[in-house]
């Protein structure tokens, strides 16, 4: 084939496109594009949940890297020095420990069970964007104590009747009201209501926060102890490296990055996505080798006598293949661009208006490189659904094809 | 230039064979308006496919310019016919898709020897030629059964092929466009010294040819010139 006849083939195809059958080319397009869009959506939404859930639970619960209790141990003890050498390490921005009770919160008839996280509030704000997401009152001070901030389901709302809520709440507490917090060892106390925040992540939303000042009233052992530690990395520094370099650095306790926790926790919701992702993507795939085989066979089908008499005046076989498969790959790249473009389009609308649930909220997940593979995938698929009638037709004698 | 010897086809339809072509053997000189005549399935058109290279006799032999074209393998006979041989169908057989110009310039759009100014100003000549350069961006079913036809002719004459073959090119046309089909073989044959073969069923054709052989259940029954001077 030179380049005189694939010339020649690509005029062919053209001109069959331009002034063919306009309804049949746009709907093969759009078939193309939404096969596209359908490969594309369910992952990138699954992706989506997945980014999304990481990045509320390195930004709420455990930062990039968790350093809890060895096994046998209740809590990461001698924490000054602890903290200490981890802020000092290369690659971490911070680390900052939590404190965790189990608590009773009262306020007025209302009773609910919650957790209170004793953090250190200067700290905490390096490691999590907790206080950009006051929707009421302040955040905490760094000292402060007898005030408690809540999360917006725990404060509740006081027009919705208790038998109606959705979640329990404490009714429809307000900054500046009093709670009363009853802690699990006995010690019982009243807390000013400083700020109420909602993060869209249900654990951290269902908690109240305390400074450690205050915890170390209520609990004496929080004063050198914690639950766990959460360490930022600085940006540039993986996870891996961070927590490589804190056990060699001699953190004896345990050490696990937010990978490490996810794959545990969530291992089997990936398993699943991922198989829904490549049935997904298989039916897509067919959807469209099957409508370009149709399309083309059709089209060669109802040009047989056309290929025919081509062939009749010289035009060689290879060209009239070429002439089909060049219609393919034309439709298969404008089905993709309109993929492409239906895809880049709910992402933006998806990203002004999430997924949301209770657990989490959800955007539209994807890289260039999702979109490249997807593209290849799809037009190898759809050379090879128009290639092989081309192929065939383009192989029959000219008598035959001229008498259909 | 054309020499058939002995030609058969023979068609099997289940058990019974169909002999369309019957010991064909014929000489066709350069330059020559040869008409081919004879009633409905005397293998007229058969003859005609076998000489195009469009379909493979049972046996026998043809020759056209010292090549034995059974000797051919399928490009080589594409390449011939697009080098060689130039084809009018009854049903003119324009690609609906193209414009006037692009069937006419198709053909030569292939050719190795040409460049895209050489096929383009052969295209424009014969479209001059033919009085229809002026719907030379039209679309084929735009045009007349009488236009069609002639961007037909144009288009098996673009590559000037040593022989034009025609299967009936006036069986759709009223007579008013037959006459000016035929009148245009008649014109390219005299100024081109161009071999024309061509198959027709109307007996007043026959004042056109130069020569003309009449089949018969797939024989010549008879072969004779018909006083109009071949070049």
């Amino acid at each position: 084939m030179g380049k005189k006849e694939l010339k020649v083939a690509f005029l062919l195809a053209l001109r069959s496109l331009q002034r063919g059958s306009r309804s049949s080319v746009i709907l093969t397009i759009l078939i193309i594009g939404m096969c596209f869009t359908n490969m594309i959506f369910l992952p990138g939404l699954f992706n989506g949940i997945g980014q999304s859930i990481t990045k509320q639970v390195v930004d709420y619960e455990i930062g990039n890297v968790l350093v809890s209790p060895k096994s046998g141990d209740q809590y990461v003890s001698d924490l000054g020095a602890t903290l200490s050498l981890i802020n000092g390490m290369p690659g971490v921005e911070r680390a900052t420990p939590h404190f965790t009770k189990g608590a009773t919160l009262k306020y007025r008839q209302r009773i609910l069970g919650a957790s209170v996280r004793a953090i250190s509030p200067n700290d905490e704000k390096s490691i999590s964007p907790l206080y950009t997401k006051m929707i009421a009152g302040s955040y905490l001070g760094q000292d402060d104590t007898g005030e408690v901030i809540i999360g917006k389901p725990v404060a509740g709302d006081a027009s919705i009747r208790q038998e109606d809520e959705f979640q329990s709440s404490l009714g429809g507490v307000r900054v500046g009201d009093s709670i009363t917090i009853d802690y699990g060892n006995g010690y019982v106390k009243d807390y000013r209501v400083k700020g109420i925040y909602f993060t869209g992540w249900s654990q951290a939303d269902s908690a109240v926060y305390v400074t450690s000042t205050d915890m170390a009233l209520v609990d004496p052992k929080a004063v050198d102890n914690a639950d766990y530690i959460t360490v930022k990395a600085k940006p540039g520094y993986s996870e891996t490296f961070i927590k490589n370099e804190l056990i060699q650095y001699g953190v004896s306790q345990k050490v696990q990055t937010t990978s490490d926790l996810l794959a545990k926790s969530m291992g089997r919701a990936l398993q699943s996505f991922a198989i829904i992702n490549m049935v997904s993507l298989i039916v897509s795939i067919i959807i469209t080798t099957v409508v370009l085989f149709i399309v083309i066979t059709i089209k060669t089908i109802n040009s047989r006598r056309q290929i025919g008499i081509l062939k009749a005046i010289g035009v060689d076989k290879e060209v009239i293949m070429h002439n089909y498969g060049f219609q393919v790959i034309i439709l298969g790249v404008l089905g993709i661009i309109l993929g492409i473009i239906v895809t880049l389009g709910l992402a933006a609308y998806m990203a002004i208006h999430p997924v949301v649930t209770p657990e989490w909220s959800a955007t539209l997940y994807i890289t260039p490189m999702d979109l490249l593979v997807n593209s290849v995938i799809l037009f190898c698929a759809a050379v090879v659904a128009g290639y092989v009638p081309a192929y065939q037709v383009s192989r029959e004698d000219i008598q035959t094809a001229m008498r259909a | 230039m054309i020499a058939i010897t002995d030609l058969q086809k023979i068609y099997r339809m289940g058990d019974v064979e169909v002999r369309a072509l019957d010991g064909v053997t014929l000489d066709i000189a350069k330059g020559e308006f040869l008409g081919i005549m004879g009633a409905s399935g005397s293998g007229k058109t058969t003859l005609l496919h076998m000489l195009g290279l469009l379909d493979i006799p049972t046996s026998g032999g043809i020759e056209i310019d010292g090549t034995d074209v059974s000797l051919l393998n399928d490009h080589e006979k594409t390449m011939f016919r697009l080098y060689k041989l130039g084809y009018v169908f009854q049903d003119y057989a324009l690609v609906p898709d193209l414009t006037v110009m692009e069937n006419v310039s198709l053909p030569a759009m292939l050719r190795k020897d040409l460049t895209e100014k050489q096929y383009h100003d052969a295209s424009i000549d014969i479209l001059t030629k033919i009085g229809m350069l002026d719907r030379q961006d039209h679309l084929p079913r735009e045009l007349s059964g009488g236009q069609q036809q002639r961007v037909s002719i144009a288009r098996a004459i673009v590559n000037k092929p040593d022989i034009l073959f025609a299967d009936e090119p006036c069986a759709n046309l009223d007579t008013e466009n037959s006459r000016m089909v035929l009148d245009l073989f008649k014109e390219i044959n005299e100024e081109m010294q161009q071999t024309i073969v061509m198959v027709s069923h109307e007996d007043w054709h026959k004042e056109y040819f130069h020569r003309i052989i009449r089949l018969q259940d797939g024989k010549v029954i008879s072969d004779g010139t018909t006083g109009t001077k071949a070049h």
